[in-house]
């Protein structure tokens, strides 16, 4: 009897679940509240215990603030920073020291004021090596910080360098009173223990949080902004898979989604009650030819490859539009691109050209190039998990085949793949990378970078060397613009690296939303703008 | 009894570090390193830093006793690479989600396959048995994740009659107790139904046979003779029939559930044991891995033998050696 009692009240509530979720469509939308999809995950306020990723730092930017936000005019000329923390700020004559001026009401969510020993304690901590964050080196040219009074900050510098406002401003500032309780040598043995003692500057405190389910944001009293944010509440929400948070926006069930892939795009391009918003996320991927295997050593050969390769095709057909065929790791929207280049054409006659003039032929009749016995058989690696790069590989593959190479597609999990790239153990590689905006070329293109560094094609031209440490030393971007377009152009033509493609990130949202604009920066960039019209 | 289930016990612990020690060695012997850094701007000694930090500067022999004595000792399975989090700790959020689903797919699994077992049964040979048996066939041979899709797409996003994804309603811990029970209990029928319905043609498939069977045996035929319903000869001298069968199919189909319901949490958004795992596998988060695949090796080993015991109590035929 009971049983059957327990099978009936648990249809009931099944039923009365289903009904009730059927009905909810229906209730009035809360104005006061944004769902917001992306794929992240938040162990941790702390930025500095755990892998910097773009998720994890628009979420942190939302509770604690940096000195300075980077400006996205990303085309218009070299990183300038506008103020978050720090109202004003000033170098010395010799650029040794910077002076900032910490706003006067910034305040932490428990009502003690930003200071500047809570500067000077997010350097220390940044510099520790019991924190091992993963991104100190940014800090290597810093001296000290010395807390000048409760509102004045002095940065002080070994060496004047073009990246000294980019190596100061971006970080969250941490609140000393609430984390400096904590040795450093115990931050990375417990990152929960730092929602405990979270203290916000941003325009959201956290109001709460479900472990790999969702954050919820929620309006921070004291921020300074006092008509901001313009929603009481943000809940961001995630999934192991990018396709379902489409799916639940779709449904109705999020308001915006970030990273949508060009796949679900098409999902989305019908629907008269969302938006869809492609933006540069300043990523490109490439093939990186080993100019240490006998295949690549000549540029003839590789600028042959270049032409073999039908990118335009790729990019139609993986990425349905979203992205654009690269000439330069300096991309195309970025201020420093050489606006002369022209991207390789797909012409496969005169690739083969070029190849017999290289001194590839069929000798044997099989198909495949040989030079000198060696026939053009290749692997042509990358990392497992990205499926539209492995679609572009067969691509690659078939147009190469087209003019007698032989590329063999393989994939790797990324742990495996990447040491051998960073020790040149490989004939050519499919990867991705994004620019800094200090368009520093060293760790890609100069030969100090070659085995154990990002110089994956083990290329060495004393120019392109001479060049980037030209760029390095100008204090003033600009005055190396010369230098940056003649590196661009060698590189051009020598080809060391092929820029496949510049990718674009979609986002969708509803119609009704305003001010939505997730940039390269941030998927969450002015967050606090967002709201319903 | 006690004989036994000590001997069981011990043998589920030997087996437990077999699967620890062939875990452990597979994925140290893989090639690769899960420090080396992937953003150009890193330099070669932060990761050797982080390597010390996390051990995997040590020999692999030492790795190995450390990791093992942690385990067995503290049941401490080191930090997650990713997230810098204690996986014991990430683990735990993740185990009750995938424990709720799993169970309500067996629920789900048995509800449908009994009903659909005893329909058959009750008209052997007839148009709705075939059905059935067709049905069973078909439901076992679908993929779980395409059921899955197409499940979202015309119940969810089209009807709208469950949320297409998640455990539960943006902001849920804002409602009371009763509400945030059934807004689980909505977004949980969905998956659960999915995940039950490939096991659900076996055990329709096995009530409908041990049924059939158990009509012909003397204690049905016995039953029939003193004037009971045929409702009552099925459905209650007939399933004491065939509950130790189906019983015995609940131990094998425990390990199936789980690993289904890592396909399952990924399709629905389950913030379970296999999206973890799921999230660990693609970037290379060696602690996570271990420790998912020990949980994993865990839930099948205890529910096999929950299972046995069960069966034990259950069938007088079985003796306890």
């Amino acid at each position: 009897m009971i049983p059957v009692v327990a099978m009936r009240l648990l249809a009931a509530a099944g039923l009365a679940a289903m009904l009730g979720w059927g009905c909810a469509s229906d209730i009035p939308r809360d104005t006061t509240r944004l769902t917001v999809g992306m794929r992240f995950e938040y162990p941790t306020p702390n930025e500095l215990i755990v892998q910097p990723t773009l998720g994890h730092k628009a979420i942190t930017s939302q509770l604690l603030l940096p000195l300075m936000g980077e400006e996205t005019d990303f085309r218009e000329g070299p990183p300038s920073w506008k103020p978050a923390l720090a109202e004003t700020w000033e170098f010395s004559e010799d650029r040794l020291v910077l002076t900032v001026r910490l706003r006067p009401d910034a305040v932490w969510s428990d009502g003690e004021p930003v200071t500047a020993d809570d500067v000077r304690f997010t350097w220390q901590a940044q510099t520790d090596p019991d924190v091992a964050w993963m991104l100190s080196y940014a800090k290597e040219t810093i001296t000290d910080v010395e807390a000048v009074d409760e509102r004045t900050v002095r940065f002080h510098f070994s060496r004047a360098s073009p990246t000294q406002l980019a190596d100061v401003a971006p970080e969250a500032v941490l609140p000393r009173h609430a984390w400096g309780q904590r040795p450093f040598a115990d931050w990375r043995s417990d990152p929960g223990w730092f929602f405990e003692h979270l203290v916000a500057s941003g325009p959201f405190v956290l109001e709460n949080r479900t472990p790999g389910r969702e954050l919820v944001l929620g309006r921070n009293p004291d921020y300074f902004e006092a008509d901001l944010p313009r929603v009481e509440r943000v809940v961001l929400r995630t999934a192991a898979d990018g396709a379902m948070l489409t799916t639940q926006l779709l449904a109705g069930e999020l308001d915006v989604v970030t990273g949508i892939s060009a796949t679900d795009a098409e999902r989305i391009e019908g629907r008269p009650d969302l938006r869809l918003h492609a933006y540069s996320n300043r990523q490109y991927t490439f093939v990186s030819w080993n100019t240490g295997r006998s295949w690549f050593t000549d540029a003839a050969t590789r600028r042959a490859l270049a032409m073999a390769i039908d990118r335009h095709a790729i990019v139609d057909t993986v990425w349905r539009g979203y992205a654009r065929v690269g000439s330069s790791p300096i991309l195309s929207d970025v201020w420093a691109h050489a606006p002369d280049l022209e991207a390789w054409p797909h012409d496969p006659e005169a690739a083969r050209v070029a190849l017999g003039e290289a001194g590839w032929s069929d000798s044997d009749g099989d198909g495949i190039l040989e030079r000198d016995g060696a026939p053009f058989r290749f692997e042509l690696a990358t990392f497992a998990g990205a499926a539209a790069r492995w679609n572009a590989l067969q691509m690659i593959q078939a147009d190469l085949r087209a003019v007698g190479i032989d590329a063999q597609p393989r994939r790797f999990d990324p742990s495996a793949l990447l040491p051998r790239m960073l020790g040149n153990d490989f004939d050519a590689v499919v990867s991705g990378l994004a620019i800094d905006t200090s368009l520093d070329l060293h760790p890609t293109f100069h030969s100090e970078s070659i085995g154990g560094g990002h110089n994956y094609a083990a290329y060495a031209n004393p120019e392109v060397d001479a060049l980037i440490a030209s760029f390095a030393n100008r204090l003033d971007p600009l005055d190396g613009l010369e230098d940056l377009h003649r590196l661009q152009r060698i590189l051009h033509d020598d080809q060391p690296m092929l820029v496949l493609w510049e990718a674009l990130t979609l986002a969708a949202f509803n119609e009704e939303l305003e001010s939505v604009a997730p940039n390269a920066l941030s998927p969450l960039a002015n967050l606090e703008e967002w709201a319903w019209r | 009894m006690i004989h036994f289930l000590l001997r069981r016990l011990l043998a589920a612990a030997v087996l437990f570090l077999i699967v620890l020690t062939l875990a452990f060695a597979v994925v140290a012997l893989a090639p690769g390193d899960p420090m080396a850094p992937s953003d150009p701007r890193i330099p070669p000694e932060q990761a050797e830093r982080l390597r010390a930090l996390y051990g995997l500067d040590q020999p692999l022999p030492a790795q190995y006793l450390r990791w093992l004595g942690a385990v067995v000792l503290r049941w401490d399975w080191g930090q997650s690479y990713r997230t810098g989090q204690p996986v014991a700790e990430l683990l735990f959020d993740a185990l009750p989600p995938t424990l709720l689903l799993a169970g309500a797919a067996l629920l789900a699994q048995y509800l449908l396959g009994i009903g659909l077992g005893l329909l058959a049964a009750f008209r052997p040979n007839s148009r709705l048995d075939l059905s059935v048996r067709v049905a069973s066939l078909l439901v076992y041979a679908l993929p779980t994740f395409w059921v899955g899709l197409m499940a979202i797409l015309i119940l969810a996003v089209g009807l709208g009659l469950a949320p297409a994804g998640g455990m539960t309603s943006a902001a849920a811990f804002e409602l009371g107790p009763v509400a945030a029970a059934l807004d689980v209990l909505a977004h949980l029928w969905l998956p659960a139904l999915v995940l039950g319905l490939s096991m659900a043609g076996d055990i329709a498939r096995y009530t409908r046979n041990s049924l059939i069977e158990f009509q012909a045996t003397e204690a049905g035929r016995a039953a029939r003779a003193r004037g009971l319903s045929e409702t009552r000869i099925l459905l209650v001298h007939g399933l004491a029939h065939a509950a130790p069968r189906l019983l015995q199919l609940a131990s094998v189909s425990a390990p199936l559930l789980l690993s289904g319901a890592v396909i399952a949490e990924v399709v629905f958004a389950w913030p379970g044991l296999g999206t973890a795992t799921l999230l660990a596998i693609q970037s290379g988060d060696t602690p996570v891995v271990l420790a998912a695949t020990a949980y994993g090796a865990v839930l099948v080993i205890a529910a096999s033998l929950a299972a046995d015991l069960l069966l034990t109590r259950l069938d007088p035929r079985i003796r306890v050696e």
